[in-house]
């Protein structure tokens, strides 16, 4: 149960084409995170998939049968919404009961369930207390609660962590890595945030601007990004760009390298700079360095850095580690 | 108000408003206090004698006060039950995506604009007579017999007049309740498997009780104090049918001349609306402090 296939799906609200031909193959027990920019058509995506928005053309299947055309309530899925989208009147309690007593539920049966479910997720204490009680971190476990009660065949997020503050997050985070875990049921997480991307999926979805840019697993997307904007998208501090043409190959146009990757020096190397800021994380430090006729780099090495503003280096790089783009943006193998 | 010197100033400065608010409101009540003891009728021979309790006693065992206390009760409960559930109606009609929906949601607040005189003369004259009347017109176009509203059935006729008054009003309230229902949750409940009356029940009505219990404390209390309606069209007749409390007292007053069984009235009148308020606050108060 739950794996879901969109078949040349499309979306466009009059001429503004939200969502362009799109094929996508979700295999049961997978964790999914689409991503991309803001308006990159990843939200909506999920509400065609959850049905809440109808396609404009193509084909959506659920577990081989046809849902193109299913209501929500009838397609198996839970969803998480960015607002929590708590039922503000219900306590804690009616909110998790509410999808079992649409589902006609014997009253002992949906007791018994909450009751697992509210000790599962740490809610035992508030169950008898209205969201508008609750802090942040509560109302997204019962957010939770509410979706996993109904034992669907997969999960949809829309952003669920991005109204809570950054230590939170992490946390959140770490659950509802653990809930797949624990779970194995196939999961859609849809954030603009790439660090969630990377330490949440099974399988990235990188969209841009309606289209799939590439799909593939973190550390997949990571080492082989197909084009230019994969590469800028995944990383974290971004990749940097370098325009340049090369002798042996007149298709290059320019060449990425991320920041971890550059070799600092005080003497020699390829490209020759001034510190701008330095910042010192404690567990390493980011370095903004100018470079002449190039522009700015982000170099990031160890803590104890010795370079501070001002200071002028040197950077080189190994060449296993550098990304050739072609002038379309596609990467190009070398080697 | 941070400080005791802005506190003090604060003070002065509002002084005056609040004096002349007292008086404003003291000496008229203070008066009608004073008349409601006196047997004090304009063609009486001047001497208003103080007579004690005796008005109140005149007004309270006079058989038409307990008509219009009734009255005025079903007047005020038939118009709450039509303006709730049609505004909820027209709301969600409203609320609704259709082609010029800012031109119709301007016409449907049009009655709320016409003064009552007006309003009651049109249903008198264009709808309910018996013989020009529209719906005269439909009833006999049908074969049927038309109603005499006035006659036969004054305060169902009063209370289809004043709810048309009203409607409006409680629409726009509930549709602007309506608007600020979060999408996101009725979505929540749809994918929770809710159906379309499901949702209206559980997530759309909840959301409502805040902006219905301002609809029906702030139409309690014009609706117990309607006089132009029935003095337009059924004079509170026949008999005592459609008078309510406040066109009681008009009549002991003015028609009577009897101003201290007028002023006793209107205390009965205070106390009673003291009451409903009273009751109603209990009932559903709690709604609006939460």
């Amino acid at each position: 149960m739950g794996s879901i296939t969109l078949k040349q799906v499309t979306k466009s609200f009059d001429d503004n084409h939200v969502i362009r031909p799109l094929d996508l193959e979700i295999e049961e027990g997978e964790f999914v995170v689409f991503v991309g920019p803001s308006g990159c058509g990843k939200s909506t995506l999920l509400r065609i998939i959850a049905g809440l928005e109808d396609v404009t053309s193509g084909e959506i299947s659920i577990d081989g049968a046809d849902a193109t055309h299913m209501p929500p309530g009838k397609r198996g899925l839970a969803m998480v919404f960015q607002s929590y989208a708590l039922y503000p009147h219900m306590t804690v309690r009616n909110n998790i009961a509410f999808p079992l007593k649409r589902a006609k539920l014997e009253k002992n049966i949906i007791e018994q369930k909450v009751n697992q479910i509210s000790n599962v997720l740490n809610l035992t204490d508030y169950l008898d207390r209205l969201p508008g009680q609750l802090s942040g971190g509560q109302r997204q476990r019962v957010a939770i609660g509410r979706a996993i009660v109904r034992e669907p065949s997969a999960f949809l997020f829309d952003e669920p962590l991005s109204n809570l503050d950054a230590s939170l997050r992490v946390n959140m985070r770490l659950e509802i890595s653990q809930l797949h875990k624990d779970l194995k049921t196939t999961m859609i997480y849809v954030t603009h945030d790439q660090v969630e991307a990377m330490t949440m999926a099974d399988k990235i979805v990188v969209l841009n601007a309606g289209k799939i840019e590439q799909i593939g697993s973190p550390l997949d997307l990571y080492d082989n990004p197909i084009n230019k904007f994969v590469a800028g998208f995944i990383g974290s501090p971004k990749m940097n760009f370098i325009t340049m043409t090369m002798d042996t190959n007149p298709e290059v146009d320019s060449i990425g390298v991320r920041p971890e990757h550059f070799n600092i020096s005080d003497t020699e190397g390829t490209w020759k700079g001034t510190v701008g800021v330095a910042e010192c994380l404690g567990s390493e430090t980011y370095l903004y360095v100018q470079i002449p006729d190039i522009g700015q780099l982000t170099i990031r090495t160890d803590g104890n850095c010795p370079f501070k503003y001002g200071d002028t280096i040197f950077l080189s790089v190994d060449s296993e580690n550098v990304y050739y783009f072609a002038k379309n943006g596609t990467c190009i193998p070398l080697d | 108000m941070a400080t005791n010197n802005s506190k003090t100033l604060a003070r002065m400065m509002v002084t005056p408003a609040v004096i002349l608010l007292l008086i404003w409101m003291l000496i008229p009540l203070g008066m009608t206090i004073y008349f409601s003891f006196l047997d004090y009728n304009l063609f009486g021979d001047g001497e208003n004698k103080f007579i004690g309790l005796l008005n109140y006693e005149f007004f309270l065992t006079d058989p038409a006060f307990v008509d219009s206390f009734f009255n005025t009760l079903i007047l005020m409960t038939g118009v709450l039950f039509i303006t709730l559930v049609g505004g909820t109606g027209l709301a969600i009609l409203l609320d609704q995506a259709i082609y010029g929906r800012n031109i119709v949601r301007i016409m449907v607040l049009a009655p709320f604009f016409v003064m009552p005189t007006v309003s009651a003369l049109v249903w008198k004259n264009m709808f309910m007579n018996p013989v020009n009347g529209i719906f005269a017109y439909i009833s006999t176009t049908f074969g049927f017999e038309p109603i005499d509203f006035f006659t036969h059935i004054p305060l169902t006729s009063i209370i289809i007049i004043v709810s048309w008054q009203w409607l409006p009003f409680a629409s726009l309230i509930l549709l602007t309740a309506i608007q600020s229902l979060d999408r996101e949750q009725l979505e929540a409940a749809e994918l929770d498997g809710a159906g379309k009356f499901c949702r209206f029940r559980f997530m759309v009505l909840p959301h409502l009780s805040r902006a219905m219990t301002a609809v029906v404390l702030i139409e309690t209390i014009f609706l117990l104090s309607i006089f132009a309606e029935i003095f337009v069209t059924t004079q509170g007749g026949p008999g005592n049918a459609s008078t309510n409390i406040t066109y009681l007292i008009y009549t002991q007053s003015l028609l009577e001349y009897d101003v201290g069984m007028g002023s006793a009235g209107g205390l009965i009148a205070v106390v009673l609306a003291n009451i409903v308020a009273v009751f109603l606050m209990r009932m559903i108060g709690k709604n609006i402090e939460g």
